[in-house]
């Protein structure tokens, strides 16, 4: 569990790899997620394929959303997965949202693999998180039994499931966005440069 | 909700009327013509986009399970497909289809071929927008009119039914005269009153980039399930393409077999559907 362990994100494409959908021409079954503003590439990419758009968002929505486990938790486990998978779009996207769900920035940068974890995270709770999330999304194969055994204990049984649930959304759409070169946001780009990371 | 019971609350919307009975295919997009207000620019040169003889088959067969009540078969030109005859004579054994056609490859083969159709509930829509050959050529292209005019009482003369559909800029505005002309010209083919259609061009495909027709969206149009290559649609004005990008703003789903999954997916969209104004615009 060291900055060794993961990696610079890997460089954005030129462009995205399919058309990004605009509203006007969005299927009928995926408006309600255009909503009003501009879509997150993620929503105008799978609009191609609206019967998967309406079974994967509200999936992500509810794995990667508000539940039982706070925000702050599950932002670890979003940003440390999507740096190991080394998900430009996802590590961007997410510090910000790390950031205001409390992250210390600090916190952020050795979950991105920029800083050492153990330096940054005092809570014996965390550290075991971040070993189990070190182990299931960098790992292959199955988690060591003392890995396995220490994030039970330490976040008890319903947490482990949804928190392991969490970063295999996370890896998913790791994948996702990094194959087809889904680009962040400006105004995500923006805010990331206010608060001196890239 | 399982299949059986997808199945009912499907042939129930047909029943009630919140989406139609009929289920289109689009058999190809490629044509050999290239009308001025053509949906789907179609051309000689564009993609082929095939939907394909047994697939179209076995969705039809599915379609009567489900519920359906007739069928529909666009393009494209239809009729450039050498199993096209063969394939309508298979879905009229299963429903009764109307195929749309620029009526203008009725060579002495095809007018053969599709003989065996004056058995079966089979129709052959043929395009006749004017009563004189020039202005009808200037948007469907040159000798239009006079192929059109020969092949229509040779399909009549074998028994194929035959609808003439006349597209105009605005049917309100035509001359009544003209109208009355182009009706005895249809009722000189052979074809009568109740087989004559006239609708508007629609807004959408080549139509749209010449600033033609009235505007046609989810809101004014009726829910009909249309199938093509690329996936299920709200209707068959929905696959259109402009500037060779097909549209998007009316598909339904990529997924069209089992038939099932869209036509669920149609039905869901009619329940929540506003109530439109397809019936004033005249669309349908």
């Amino acid at each position: 569990m060291t900055t060794a362990q993961t990696q610079t994100a890997a460089a954005p494409l030129a462009v995205p790899a399919v058309e990004l959908i605009e509203p006007d021409q969005a299927p009928i079954l995926a408006r309600p997620y255009f909503g009003e503003g501009a879509p997150s590439p993620i929503t105008a990419s799978l609009a191609h394929v609206p019967e998967l758009l309406e079974v994967t968002l509200p999936f992500v929505g509810r794995a990667l959303g508000p539940s039982a486990i706070d925000a702050h938790t599950k932002e670890i486990a979003i940003v440390r997965t999507s740096a190991l998978l080394e998900c430009r779009y996802c590590v961007q996207t997410h510090s910000v949202i790390a950031l205001d769900s409390g992250l210390e920035r600090g916190e952020l940068l050795a979950l991105r693999g920029e800083d050492d974890v153990e330096a940054a995270f005092s809570d014996p709770r965390e550290i075991a998180l971040i070993g189990w999330i070190d182990a299931v999304a960098g790992g292959r194969g199955s988690v060591e039994d003392g890995v396995a055994e220490a994030a039970r204990e330490a976040l008890g049984e319903p947490e482990l499931v949804e928190l392991t649930m969490v970063v295999g959304a996370t890896l998913m759409l790791n994948r996702y966005c990094t194959a087809l070169g889904l680009p962040t946001s400006e105004a995500t780009l923006e805010r990331l440069a206010a608060e001196g990371l890239e | 909700m399982s299949a059986v019971e997808q199945q009912a609350s499907f042939a129930e919307a047909i029943e009630r009327g919140s989406m139609s009975g009929r289920l289109w295919f689009y058999a190809n997009y490629h044509c050999n013509l290239r009308c001025s207000y053509c949906l789907t620019e179609s051309a000689p040169g564009v993609p082929q986009r095939e939907l394909g003889h047994e697939r179209t088959v076995e969705l039809a067969r599915e379609a009567r399970e489900l519920g359906f009540t007739d069928l529909g078969v666009t393009g494209g030109e239809p009729f450039i497909l050498d199993y096209m005859p063969e394939m309508i004579a298979e879905l009229g054994s299963e429903l009764p289809t109307i195929t749309l056609t620029n009526g203008t490859v009725f060579n002495d083969r095809r007018l053969r071929a599709v003989e065996p159709l004056a058995d079966l509930p089979v129709k052959l829509q043929i395009s006749l927008d004017r009563p004189d050959p020039d202005e009808n050529d200037e948007m469907r292209g040159p000798e239009n009119f006079a192929k059109v005019v020969d092949a229509i009482p040779k399909l009549v003369e074998r028994g194929v039914g035959v609808r003439i559909a006349t597209t105009l800029e605005d049917p309100d505005a035509v001359d009544p005269e003209e109208r009355e002309r182009l009706c005895e010209l249809h009722r000189s083919l052979g074809v009568p009153d109740e087989d004559h259609v006239v609708r508007p061009i629609i807004k959408r495909g080549r139509a749209a980039g010449a600033e033609m027709g009235v505007l046609a969206g989810f809101e004014q149009l009726e829910p009909e399930l249309t199938i093509t290559a690329d996936g299920a649609f709200y209707s068959p004005f929905g696959p259109t393409v402009r500037g060779g990008r097909l549209d998007t703003d009316l598909l339904i789903s990529r997924t069209t077999s089992p038939l099932r999954q869209p036509a669920g997916a149609l039905a869901r969209i009619a329940e929540e559907r506003p109530a439109g104004d397809d019936a004033a615009t005249g669309i349908r």
